[in-house]
Protein backbone atom coordinates (compact mmCIF):
# COMPACT_ATOMS: atom_id res chain seq x y z
CA UNK A 1 0.00 0.00 0.00
CA UNK A 2 1.22 3.68 -1.31
CA UNK A 3 1.87 5.81 1.56
CA UNK A 4 0.83 8.67 -0.55
CA UNK A 5 -1.49 8.25 -3.91
CA UNK A 6 -2.96 11.00 -5.35
CA UNK A 7 -5.65 10.41 -8.34
CA UNK A 8 -7.17 12.69 -11.04
CA UNK A 9 -5.66 15.63 -9.24
CA UNK A 10 -6.23 18.92 -10.91
CA UNK A 11 -6.35 22.78 -10.07
CA UNK A 12 -7.13 25.53 -12.28
CA UNK A 13 -6.83 29.24 -11.49
CA UNK A 14 -9.60 30.58 -13.81
CA UNK A 15 -9.09 28.57 -17.41
CA UNK A 16 -5.34 28.03 -16.44
CA UNK A 17 -4.50 24.45 -14.89
CA UNK A 18 -1.87 24.52 -13.41
CA UNK A 19 -2.14 21.17 -12.38
CA UNK A 20 -4.14 18.73 -14.54
CA UNK A 21 -5.02 15.25 -13.87
CA UNK A 22 -1.86 14.20 -12.09
CA UNK A 23 -1.81 10.28 -10.74
CA UNK A 24 1.12 9.26 -9.08
CA UNK A 25 2.10 7.42 -5.81
CA UNK A 26 5.00 7.62 -3.03
CA UNK A 27 5.57 4.01 -1.32
CA UNK A 28 6.70 4.13 2.34
CA UNK A 29 10.29 4.83 2.26
CA UNK A 30 10.92 6.35 -0.87
CA UNK A 31 12.65 9.42 -2.10
CA UNK A 32 10.47 10.69 -4.95
CA UNK A 33 11.94 13.53 -6.98
CA UNK A 34 9.45 15.89 -9.19
CA UNK A 35 11.34 17.70 -11.72
CA UNK A 36 10.19 20.08 -14.55
CA UNK A 37 10.42 23.97 -16.37
CA UNK A 38 9.06 26.58 -14.24
CA UNK A 39 5.72 26.39 -13.83
CA UNK A 40 5.55 23.18 -14.77
CA UNK A 41 2.72 23.18 -11.01
CA UNK A 42 5.66 22.05 -8.96
CA UNK A 43 4.95 23.94 -6.25
CA UNK A 44 0.85 24.70 -6.62
CA UNK A 45 1.49 20.44 -6.19
CA UNK A 46 3.09 20.83 -3.04
CA UNK A 47 0.13 23.62 -2.27
CA UNK A 48 -2.42 20.75 -2.83
CA UNK A 49 -0.97 18.56 -0.90
CA UNK A 50 -0.36 20.22 1.46
CA UNK A 51 -3.86 21.74 2.15
CA UNK A 52 -2.94 25.43 1.07
CA UNK A 53 -4.52 25.33 -1.99
CA UNK A 54 -7.95 23.60 -2.46
CA UNK A 55 -8.19 20.99 -5.64
CA UNK A 56 -10.64 21.70 -8.45
CA UNK A 57 -10.57 17.97 -8.95
CA UNK A 58 -9.19 14.84 -7.75
CA UNK A 59 -8.26 12.75 -4.63
CA UNK A 60 -5.21 12.61 -2.06
CA UNK A 61 -5.19 9.62 0.05
CA UNK A 62 -2.38 9.61 2.37
CA UNK A 63 -1.34 6.87 5.03
CA UNK A 64 -4.68 5.43 4.13
CA UNK A 65 -7.21 7.95 4.97
CA UNK A 66 -8.65 10.69 2.09
CA UNK A 67 -7.14 14.16 2.90
CA UNK A 68 -8.31 16.24 0.02
CA UNK A 69 -9.51 19.60 1.34
CA UNK A 70 -8.41 19.60 5.11
CA UNK A 71 -7.01 22.66 6.19
CA UNK A 72 -2.87 22.60 6.71
CA UNK A 73 -2.42 22.19 9.99
CA UNK A 74 -4.45 19.01 10.16
CA UNK A 75 -2.88 17.49 7.36
CA UNK A 76 0.86 18.31 9.32
CA UNK A 77 -0.81 16.23 11.97
CA UNK A 78 -1.17 13.16 10.41
CA UNK A 79 2.06 13.27 9.44
CA UNK A 80 2.77 15.10 5.99
CA UNK A 81 5.09 18.15 6.28
CA UNK A 82 6.30 20.49 3.91
CA UNK A 83 9.33 23.26 3.51
CA UNK A 84 8.62 26.39 1.70
CA UNK A 85 10.77 27.43 -1.59
CA UNK A 86 11.92 31.12 0.08
CA UNK A 87 12.89 29.41 2.66
CA UNK A 88 10.60 29.88 5.85
CA UNK A 89 11.58 30.33 9.39
CA UNK A 90 10.86 32.84 11.75
CA UNK A 91 13.69 35.27 11.45
CA UNK A 92 13.51 36.88 14.60
CA UNK A 93 13.71 33.56 17.21
CA UNK A 94 16.79 31.85 17.96
CA UNK A 95 17.27 28.26 16.15
CA UNK A 96 15.98 26.73 19.44
CA UNK A 97 13.14 29.09 19.80
CA UNK A 98 12.41 27.87 15.72
CA UNK A 99 12.48 24.31 16.34
CA UNK A 100 10.55 24.17 19.85
CA UNK A 101 7.37 25.87 17.63
CA UNK A 102 8.19 23.08 15.16
CA UNK A 103 7.59 21.08 17.78
CA UNK A 104 4.86 22.74 19.73
CA UNK A 105 1.87 21.34 17.46
CA UNK A 106 2.19 18.34 19.86
CA UNK A 107 1.36 20.07 22.97
CA UNK A 108 -2.12 19.39 23.95
CA UNK A 109 -1.68 21.96 26.76
CA UNK A 110 -4.61 24.40 27.22
CA UNK A 111 -4.58 28.06 28.32
CA UNK A 112 -5.57 27.47 31.88
CA UNK A 113 -2.28 25.07 32.45
CA UNK A 114 -0.38 27.34 30.52
CA UNK A 115 -0.83 30.13 32.94
CA UNK A 116 -0.20 28.52 35.64
CA UNK A 117 2.53 26.63 34.88
CA UNK A 118 0.97 22.97 36.08
CA UNK A 119 3.69 20.17 36.58
CA UNK A 120 2.27 18.80 32.94
CA UNK A 121 2.38 22.37 31.11
CA UNK A 122 6.19 22.35 32.84
CA UNK A 123 6.71 18.79 31.62
CA UNK A 124 5.42 19.58 27.79
CA UNK A 125 7.79 22.13 27.66
CA UNK A 126 10.63 20.48 29.00
CA UNK A 127 10.06 17.17 26.53
CA UNK A 128 9.80 20.24 23.74
CA UNK A 129 12.98 21.66 24.47
CA UNK A 130 14.91 18.22 25.24
CA UNK A 131 13.37 16.94 21.32
CA UNK A 132 14.32 20.31 19.51
CA UNK A 133 17.75 20.20 20.93
CA UNK A 134 17.92 16.60 19.57
CA UNK A 135 16.36 17.78 15.78
CA UNK A 136 19.24 20.63 15.66
CA UNK A 137 21.89 18.23 16.77
CA UNK A 138 20.72 15.85 13.83
CA UNK A 139 20.79 18.95 11.23
CA UNK A 140 24.09 19.67 12.91
CA UNK A 141 23.68 23.55 13.73
CA UNK A 142 23.89 22.46 17.69
CA UNK A 143 26.42 25.26 17.62
CA UNK A 144 24.35 28.05 16.51
CA UNK A 145 21.37 27.15 18.33
CA UNK A 146 21.04 30.02 20.38
CA UNK A 147 21.76 32.65 17.17
CA UNK A 148 18.86 34.70 16.06
CA UNK A 149 17.72 32.56 12.70
CA UNK A 150 18.16 35.89 10.77
CA UNK A 151 21.87 35.80 11.02
CA UNK A 152 22.52 32.26 10.24
CA UNK A 153 24.34 31.92 6.54
CA UNK A 154 21.55 30.56 3.87
CA UNK A 155 22.57 27.05 3.93
CA UNK A 156 22.10 26.92 7.66
CA UNK A 157 18.57 28.91 7.05
CA UNK A 158 18.01 25.21 4.89
CA UNK A 159 18.83 23.17 7.50
CA UNK A 160 16.71 25.38 10.13
CA UNK A 161 13.62 24.79 7.53
CA UNK A 162 13.82 20.99 7.26
CA UNK A 163 15.03 20.94 11.34
CA UNK A 164 11.48 22.99 11.67
CA UNK A 165 9.66 20.39 9.99
CA UNK A 166 11.13 17.37 10.92
CA UNK A 167 10.51 18.70 14.47
CA UNK A 168 6.39 17.73 13.67
CA UNK A 169 7.62 14.29 13.44
CA UNK A 170 6.37 13.61 9.62
CA UNK A 171 6.55 9.99 7.86
CA UNK A 172 6.60 12.26 4.61
CA UNK A 173 8.71 15.16 3.82
CA UNK A 174 8.11 17.83 1.19
CA UNK A 175 11.16 19.62 0.12
CA UNK A 176 10.33 22.29 -2.13
CA UNK A 177 13.87 23.53 -3.88
CA UNK A 178 15.93 22.94 -0.54
CA UNK A 179 19.27 23.20 -3.12
CA UNK A 180 18.23 26.65 -4.21
CA UNK A 181 21.40 29.63 -3.69
CA UNK A 182 23.67 27.24 -1.95
CA UNK A 183 27.03 26.24 -3.53
CA UNK A 184 28.25 22.75 -4.29
CA UNK A 185 29.92 21.88 -1.45
CA UNK A 186 26.81 22.84 0.57
CA UNK A 187 25.06 20.84 -1.41
CA UNK A 188 26.86 17.69 -0.71
CA UNK A 189 26.19 18.17 2.88
CA UNK A 190 22.40 18.73 2.27
CA UNK A 191 22.26 15.37 0.35
CA UNK A 192 23.98 13.85 2.99
CA UNK A 193 21.41 15.28 5.57
CA UNK A 194 18.50 13.85 3.57
CA UNK A 195 20.15 10.49 3.01
CA UNK A 196 20.26 10.24 6.55
CA UNK A 197 16.15 11.52 6.96
CA UNK A 198 15.09 8.34 4.98
CA UNK A 199 17.14 6.03 7.17
CA UNK A 200 14.83 7.20 9.71
CA UNK A 201 12.33 6.00 8.21
CA UNK A 202 10.86 9.02 6.82
CA UNK A 203 9.85 9.23 2.88
CA UNK A 204 11.06 12.24 0.87
CA UNK A 205 9.23 13.91 -1.50
CA UNK A 206 11.97 16.51 -3.61
CA UNK A 207 10.91 19.37 -6.24
CA UNK A 208 14.84 20.19 -7.20
CA UNK A 209 16.20 21.58 -9.83
CA UNK A 210 20.12 21.15 -9.51
CA UNK A 211 20.17 17.50 -11.15
CA UNK A 212 23.17 16.43 -10.20
CA UNK A 213 21.36 16.24 -6.77
CA UNK A 214 18.13 14.68 -8.22
CA UNK A 215 19.45 12.18 -10.63
CA UNK A 216 21.81 10.97 -7.99
CA UNK A 217 19.59 10.73 -4.78
CA UNK A 218 16.37 10.01 -6.26
CA UNK A 219 14.81 6.15 -6.12
CA UNK A 220 12.49 7.55 -8.68
CA UNK A 221 11.64 11.11 -10.63
CA UNK A 222 8.32 12.55 -12.27
CA UNK A 223 8.24 14.94 -14.38
CA UNK A 224 5.69 17.73 -14.37
CA UNK A 225 5.01 20.17 -18.12
CA UNK A 226 2.21 22.16 -17.73
CA UNK A 227 0.75 20.97 -15.03
CA UNK A 228 0.83 17.24 -16.81
CA UNK A 229 2.66 14.22 -15.63
CA UNK A 230 4.92 13.34 -18.88
CA UNK A 231 7.38 10.77 -17.37
CA UNK A 232 7.89 8.53 -14.39
CA UNK A 233 10.43 6.63 -13.65
CA UNK A 234 13.96 5.77 -12.06
CA UNK A 235 16.75 9.03 -13.02
CA UNK A 236 18.42 6.20 -15.59
CA UNK A 237 14.66 6.06 -18.03
CA UNK A 238 13.81 9.66 -17.19
CA UNK A 239 17.05 10.48 -18.26
CA UNK A 240 16.80 8.67 -21.36
CA UNK A 241 13.22 9.66 -22.33
CA UNK A 242 12.70 11.79 -25.15
CA UNK A 243 9.88 13.70 -24.30
CA UNK A 244 11.59 14.55 -21.01
CA UNK A 245 14.83 15.66 -23.08
CA UNK A 246 12.41 17.65 -25.35
CA UNK A 247 10.81 19.54 -22.26
CA UNK A 248 13.59 20.39 -19.54
CA UNK A 249 16.07 18.14 -19.52
CA UNK A 250 17.83 19.33 -23.24
CA UNK A 251 20.31 21.94 -21.52
CA UNK A 252 20.60 19.08 -18.49
CA UNK A 253 22.53 16.73 -21.26
CA UNK A 254 24.51 19.32 -23.11
CA UNK A 255 26.28 20.81 -20.28
CA UNK A 256 25.99 17.72 -17.90
CA UNK A 257 26.36 19.64 -15.24
CA UNK B 1 23.33 37.19 29.18
CA UNK B 2 22.99 36.31 32.94
CA UNK B 3 23.61 39.86 33.71
CA UNK B 4 21.12 41.36 31.42
CA UNK B 5 18.51 39.07 32.80
CA UNK B 6 19.32 39.88 36.64
CA UNK B 7 19.37 43.99 36.35
CA UNK B 8 15.92 43.65 34.15
CA UNK B 9 14.72 42.05 37.09
CA UNK B 10 16.04 44.26 39.98
CA UNK B 11 14.60 46.91 37.25
CA UNK B 12 11.10 45.49 37.98
CA UNK B 13 11.01 45.22 41.52
CA UNK B 14 12.73 48.72 41.18
CA UNK B 15 9.52 49.82 39.40
CA UNK B 16 6.86 47.78 41.98
CA UNK B 17 8.94 49.52 44.42
CA UNK B 18 8.51 53.44 42.73
CA UNK B 19 4.67 52.18 42.15
CA UNK B 20 4.00 51.25 45.67
CA UNK B 21 5.43 54.02 47.82
CA UNK B 22 5.44 56.82 45.24
CA UNK B 23 1.60 58.04 45.35
CA UNK B 24 1.04 58.22 48.85
CA UNK B 25 3.96 60.77 49.54
CA UNK B 26 2.88 62.82 45.92
CA UNK B 27 -0.40 62.71 46.77
CA UNK B 28 -3.82 64.16 45.42
CA UNK B 29 -4.10 64.92 41.82
CA UNK B 30 -0.79 63.03 40.54
CA UNK B 31 -2.60 59.81 42.16
CA UNK B 32 -5.29 59.97 39.86
CA UNK B 33 -3.22 60.39 37.27
CA UNK B 34 -1.18 57.10 37.86
CA UNK B 35 -4.80 55.47 38.59
CA UNK B 36 -5.19 56.64 35.03
CA UNK B 37 -2.19 55.37 33.60
CA UNK B 38 -2.15 51.87 35.25
CA UNK B 39 -6.07 51.31 33.85
CA UNK B 40 -4.65 52.56 30.53
CA UNK B 41 -1.57 50.03 30.50
CA UNK B 42 -3.73 47.85 31.16
CA UNK B 43 -5.78 48.49 27.96
CA UNK B 44 -1.87 48.34 26.50
CA UNK B 45 -1.60 45.08 27.61
CA UNK B 46 -4.69 44.54 26.37
CA UNK B 47 -3.50 45.30 22.45
CA UNK B 48 -0.37 44.03 23.29
CA UNK B 49 -1.74 40.20 22.95
CA UNK B 50 -3.52 40.59 20.19
CA UNK B 51 -1.05 42.90 18.15
CA UNK B 52 2.23 42.88 19.54
CA UNK B 53 2.72 39.25 20.67
CA UNK B 54 0.19 37.61 18.04
CA UNK B 55 0.69 40.60 15.47
CA UNK B 56 -2.99 41.27 14.30
CA UNK B 57 -3.40 45.05 14.36
CA UNK B 58 -6.93 46.12 15.95
CA UNK B 59 -8.46 49.33 16.28
CA UNK B 60 -11.49 48.05 18.01
CA UNK B 61 -10.16 47.53 21.99
CA UNK B 62 -11.57 51.19 22.82
CA UNK B 63 -14.90 49.40 22.18
CA UNK B 64 -14.16 46.32 24.56
CA UNK B 65 -13.38 49.05 27.26
CA UNK B 66 -16.39 50.72 26.49
CA UNK B 67 -18.45 47.20 26.85
CA UNK B 68 -16.77 46.36 30.07
CA UNK B 69 -17.79 49.30 31.82
CA UNK B 70 -21.06 50.16 30.11
CA UNK B 71 -21.82 46.29 30.97
CA UNK B 72 -20.46 46.75 34.72
CA UNK B 73 -22.31 50.19 34.76
CA UNK B 74 -25.96 48.52 33.85
CA UNK B 75 -25.50 45.16 35.78
CA UNK B 76 -24.57 47.62 38.80
CA UNK B 77 -26.72 50.72 38.67
CA UNK B 78 -29.94 49.62 36.88
CA UNK B 79 -29.63 45.68 37.80
CA UNK B 80 -28.59 46.31 41.28
CA UNK B 81 -26.47 43.20 40.87
CA UNK B 82 -23.23 43.08 43.89
CA UNK B 83 -19.92 44.62 42.88
CA UNK B 84 -17.79 41.53 42.51
CA UNK B 85 -20.50 39.24 40.46
CA UNK B 86 -20.82 42.37 37.96
CA UNK B 87 -17.30 42.97 37.67
CA UNK B 88 -17.07 39.02 36.55
CA UNK B 89 -20.03 38.91 34.13
CA UNK B 90 -19.24 42.25 32.61
CA UNK B 91 -15.68 40.69 32.00
CA UNK B 92 -17.53 37.39 30.57
CA UNK B 93 -19.58 39.56 28.42
CA UNK B 94 -16.71 41.60 26.79
CA UNK B 95 -14.94 38.24 26.33
CA UNK B 96 -17.70 36.57 25.07
CA UNK B 97 -18.38 39.68 22.09
CA UNK B 98 -14.84 39.24 21.49
CA UNK B 99 -14.92 35.66 20.77
CA UNK B 100 -18.25 36.31 18.73
CA UNK B 101 -16.27 39.12 16.80
CA UNK B 102 -13.44 37.22 16.50
CA UNK B 103 -14.38 34.15 14.60
CA UNK B 104 -15.30 36.28 11.00
CA UNK B 105 -13.23 38.74 11.92
CA UNK B 106 -10.07 36.60 11.75
CA UNK B 107 -10.84 35.37 9.33
CA UNK B 108 -9.53 38.30 6.95
CA UNK B 109 -5.94 39.45 7.15
CA UNK B 110 -3.30 42.50 7.21
CA UNK B 111 -5.50 46.05 6.39
CA UNK B 112 -9.03 43.95 6.23
CA UNK B 113 -8.52 42.62 9.46
CA UNK B 114 -7.87 46.53 11.03
CA UNK B 115 -10.43 47.70 9.07
CA UNK B 116 -13.20 45.46 10.36
CA UNK B 117 -12.33 46.43 13.97
CA UNK B 118 -12.27 50.03 13.57
CA UNK B 119 -15.94 49.81 12.14
CA UNK B 120 -16.77 47.57 15.17
CA UNK B 121 -15.36 50.36 17.30
CA UNK B 122 -17.50 52.63 15.70
CA UNK B 123 -20.72 50.64 15.49
CA UNK B 124 -20.54 50.35 19.14
CA UNK B 125 -19.58 54.08 19.42
CA UNK B 126 -22.86 54.61 17.86
CA UNK B 127 -24.88 51.92 20.23
CA UNK B 128 -24.16 53.56 23.00
CA UNK B 129 -25.09 56.98 21.96
CA UNK B 130 -28.85 55.51 20.51
CA UNK B 131 -29.94 52.89 22.92
CA UNK B 132 -30.25 55.68 25.14
CA UNK B 133 -32.99 53.15 27.51
CA UNK B 134 -30.19 50.64 28.04
CA UNK B 135 -27.43 53.22 28.21
CA UNK B 136 -28.60 56.37 29.31
CA UNK B 137 -27.50 58.10 25.67
CA UNK B 138 -25.22 61.04 25.95
CA UNK B 139 -25.68 61.43 29.44
CA UNK B 140 -24.42 58.37 30.57
CA UNK B 141 -24.41 56.09 33.74
CA UNK B 142 -23.70 57.65 37.46
CA UNK B 143 -23.34 56.10 39.99
CA UNK B 144 -21.40 53.00 39.46
CA UNK B 145 -20.34 51.17 42.88
CA UNK B 146 -16.73 51.84 44.16
CA UNK B 147 -15.22 48.29 44.85
CA UNK B 148 -17.16 46.46 47.76
CA UNK B 149 -14.79 45.98 50.94
CA UNK B 150 -12.50 43.23 50.91
CA UNK B 151 -12.77 40.91 54.13
CA UNK B 152 -9.05 40.32 55.57
CA UNK B 153 -8.65 36.83 56.89
CA UNK B 154 -7.04 38.07 60.48
CA UNK B 155 -10.32 40.00 60.72
CA UNK B 156 -10.65 43.55 59.65
CA UNK B 157 -11.34 44.58 55.89
CA UNK B 158 -9.38 46.34 52.62
CA UNK B 159 -12.06 49.57 51.63
CA UNK B 160 -11.72 51.15 48.73
CA UNK B 161 -13.07 55.05 49.93
CA UNK B 162 -10.00 57.18 49.35
CA UNK B 163 -8.35 57.52 45.78
CA UNK B 164 -5.08 56.21 46.87
CA UNK B 165 -7.30 52.97 47.88
CA UNK B 166 -8.85 52.76 44.47
CA UNK B 167 -5.23 53.31 43.06
CA UNK B 168 -4.01 50.52 44.98
CA UNK B 169 -6.64 48.48 43.16
CA UNK B 170 -6.21 48.99 40.02
CA UNK B 171 -2.68 48.71 39.90
CA UNK B 172 -3.06 45.07 41.57
CA UNK B 173 -5.31 44.33 38.65
CA UNK B 174 -2.28 45.66 36.38
CA UNK B 175 0.20 43.33 38.32
CA UNK B 176 -1.90 40.31 37.59
CA UNK B 177 -2.06 41.08 34.08
CA UNK B 178 1.21 40.94 33.78
CA UNK B 179 2.00 38.14 35.19
CA UNK B 180 -0.95 36.68 33.26
CA UNK B 181 0.70 38.15 30.04
CA UNK B 182 4.19 36.97 30.91
CA UNK B 183 3.15 33.20 32.04
CA UNK B 184 1.14 32.88 29.01
CA UNK B 185 3.79 34.18 26.54
CA UNK B 186 6.83 32.11 27.87
CA UNK B 187 4.41 29.28 27.61
CA UNK B 188 4.32 26.72 24.62
CA UNK B 189 0.90 28.20 23.70
CA UNK B 190 2.36 31.45 24.07
CA UNK B 191 5.28 30.75 21.76
CA UNK B 192 2.90 29.84 19.19
CA UNK B 193 1.04 33.32 19.36
CA UNK B 194 4.53 35.15 18.91
CA UNK B 195 5.07 32.91 16.05
CA UNK B 196 1.69 33.57 13.82
CA UNK B 197 3.51 37.30 14.27
CA UNK B 198 6.58 36.47 12.83
CA UNK B 199 4.86 34.13 10.01
CA UNK B 200 1.43 32.61 9.72
CA UNK B 201 1.58 29.99 6.49
CA UNK B 202 4.87 28.81 8.19
CA UNK B 203 2.83 27.88 11.48
CA UNK B 204 -0.06 26.47 9.72
CA UNK B 205 2.57 24.05 8.17
CA UNK B 206 3.39 22.77 11.12
CA UNK B 207 0.58 21.55 12.24
CA UNK B 208 -0.56 25.01 14.55
CA UNK B 209 -4.59 25.90 14.23
CA UNK B 210 -3.78 29.60 13.58
CA UNK B 211 -7.13 30.43 13.55
CA UNK B 212 -8.50 28.73 16.66
CA UNK B 213 -5.24 30.49 18.34
CA UNK B 214 -5.64 33.82 16.70
CA UNK B 215 -9.29 33.66 17.86
CA UNK B 216 -8.43 32.56 21.44
CA UNK B 217 -5.77 35.69 21.58
CA UNK B 218 -8.61 38.39 20.44
CA UNK B 219 -10.48 36.69 23.16
CA UNK B 220 -8.12 37.38 26.25
CA UNK B 221 -7.45 40.84 24.80
CA UNK B 222 -11.10 41.46 24.53
CA UNK B 223 -11.24 40.20 28.20
CA UNK B 224 -8.62 42.69 29.58
CA UNK B 225 -10.29 45.80 27.46
CA UNK B 226 -13.35 44.75 29.69
CA UNK B 227 -10.99 44.53 32.86
CA UNK B 228 -9.90 47.94 32.05
CA UNK B 229 -13.37 49.40 31.17
CA UNK B 230 -14.58 47.95 34.49
CA UNK B 231 -12.09 49.54 36.89
CA UNK B 232 -12.70 52.77 34.79
CA UNK B 233 -16.46 52.73 35.73
CA UNK B 234 -15.57 51.81 39.25
CA UNK B 235 -13.16 54.82 39.71
CA UNK B 236 -14.97 57.73 37.72
CA UNK B 237 -18.08 56.49 38.90
CA UNK B 238 -19.73 58.27 36.00
CA UNK B 239 -19.59 56.74 32.15
CA UNK B 240 -19.97 58.26 28.92
CA UNK B 241 -20.05 57.08 25.41
CA UNK B 242 -16.82 58.95 24.64
CA UNK B 243 -14.89 56.21 26.84
CA UNK B 244 -15.65 54.01 23.53
CA UNK B 245 -14.68 56.62 20.91
CA UNK B 246 -12.74 54.95 18.34
CA UNK B 247 -9.56 57.12 18.42
CA UNK B 248 -9.08 55.90 22.44
CA UNK B 249 -8.59 52.47 20.83
CA UNK B 250 -6.19 54.39 18.52
CA UNK B 251 -4.33 55.86 21.63
CA UNK B 252 -3.47 52.87 23.00
CA UNK B 253 -1.98 51.54 19.97
CA UNK B 254 0.34 54.43 19.83
CA UNK B 255 1.25 54.35 23.68
CA UNK B 256 1.91 50.71 22.59
CA UNK B 257 3.88 51.34 19.95
CA UNK B 258 6.13 53.78 21.50
CA UNK B 259 6.91 51.60 24.44
CA UNK B 260 7.88 48.86 22.21
CA UNK B 261 5.44 46.12 21.35
CA UNK B 262 5.65 42.43 21.92
CA UNK B 263 7.26 43.25 25.02
CA UNK B 264 6.59 43.53 28.99
CA UNK B 265 7.59 46.56 30.04
CA UNK B 266 6.47 48.43 26.26
CA UNK B 267 3.42 48.49 27.83
CA UNK B 268 3.72 50.68 30.74
CA UNK B 269 6.78 53.18 29.38
CA UNK B 270 4.37 54.04 26.27
CA UNK B 271 1.76 54.60 28.38
CA UNK B 272 3.88 56.41 31.39
CA UNK B 273 5.60 58.57 28.75
CA UNK B 274 2.95 59.38 26.43
CA UNK B 275 0.11 60.23 29.51
CA UNK B 276 2.22 61.90 31.82
CA UNK B 277 4.48 64.43 29.16
CA UNK B 278 1.27 66.24 28.26
CA UNK B 279 0.04 66.25 31.55
CA UNK B 280 3.60 67.93 32.98
CA UNK B 281 3.61 70.10 30.67
CA UNK B 282 -0.05 71.33 31.88
CA UNK B 283 -1.24 72.02 28.14
CA UNK B 284 -5.01 72.35 26.51
CA UNK B 285 -6.34 68.75 25.86
CA UNK B 286 -6.52 69.36 22.08
CA UNK B 287 -2.52 69.90 22.35
CA UNK B 288 -2.33 66.75 23.83
CA UNK B 289 -3.23 65.08 20.98
CA UNK B 290 -0.45 66.92 18.97
CA UNK B 291 1.99 66.82 20.84
CA UNK B 292 1.23 62.99 21.37
CA UNK B 293 0.81 62.48 17.42
CA UNK B 294 4.38 64.18 17.24
CA UNK B 295 5.82 61.68 19.56
CA UNK B 296 4.52 58.56 17.60
CA UNK B 297 6.04 59.97 14.46
CA UNK B 298 9.31 60.68 15.88
CA UNK B 299 9.31 56.95 17.62
CA UNK B 300 7.79 55.86 13.92
CA UNK B 301 10.75 57.14 12.23
CA UNK B 302 14.00 56.93 14.64
CA UNK B 303 13.02 53.86 16.74
CA UNK B 304 9.98 51.61 15.42
CA UNK B 305 10.94 49.82 18.11
CA UNK B 306 9.51 51.70 20.99
CA UNK B 307 11.62 52.61 23.82
CA UNK B 308 12.57 48.94 24.70
CA UNK B 309 13.83 48.38 21.70
CA UNK B 310 16.27 51.20 22.27
CA UNK B 311 17.28 50.39 25.50
CA UNK B 312 18.23 46.53 24.23
CA UNK B 313 20.17 48.38 21.35
CA UNK B 314 21.90 50.51 23.68
CA UNK B 315 22.49 47.14 25.61
CA UNK B 316 24.11 45.73 23.29
CA UNK B 317 26.49 48.13 22.45
CA UNK B 318 27.28 48.49 25.62
CA UNK B 319 28.25 45.09 26.04
CA UNK B 320 28.62 44.07 22.47
CA UNK B 321 32.18 41.99 22.86
CA UNK B 322 29.60 39.63 25.60
CA UNK B 323 26.28 39.35 23.36
CA UNK B 324 28.09 39.83 19.54
CA UNK B 325 27.94 36.17 19.09
CA UNK B 326 23.96 35.35 19.94
CA UNK B 327 22.74 38.81 18.40
CA UNK B 328 20.46 41.69 19.62
CA UNK B 329 19.04 40.50 22.97
CA UNK B 330 15.11 40.23 23.02
CA UNK B 331 12.46 42.57 24.94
Amino acid sequence: MALLKVSGLTKRFGGLAAVEDLDFSIQGGELLSIIGPNGAGKTTLFNLLTGFYRPTSGRIIFNNADITGLKPYRITRRGMVRTFQMTHIFQNGTVLDNVIIGRASHSRIGLLESILGTPSARREKKKAIEKAREIISFVGLEDQKDKTAHYLTEEARKRLSIALALATEPKLLLLDEPAAGINLEEMGGLMELIDRIRKIGISVCLIEHRMRMVMSISDRIIVLNYGRNIADGTPEEVANNEDVIKAYLGGYRAAQC
Amino acid sequence: MKNLFSSKTKAWFLALALAVAVPPVVGGYLVSILTLICIWSIMCFSINIIYGYTGQLSLGQAAFFGIGAYAFGILTVKLHMGFWPAFLAAVVITGLIGFLIGIPALKLRGPYFILVTLGFSVIIGVVLVAWVDLTGGANGLAGIPRPNPVPLPWGGQLSFDSLLSIYYFVLFFLLIIMIFTNSLISSLLGKTLVAISYNETLTESLGINTMSRKILSFTISAVLAGIAGVLYGSYNVVISPEIAYFAKGMDVVAYLIVGGAGTMAGPILGTLVLMAVPELLQVVPSLKTLINGIILMLFLVFLPSGITGGVDTLWVKIFRSRISQHGPAQG
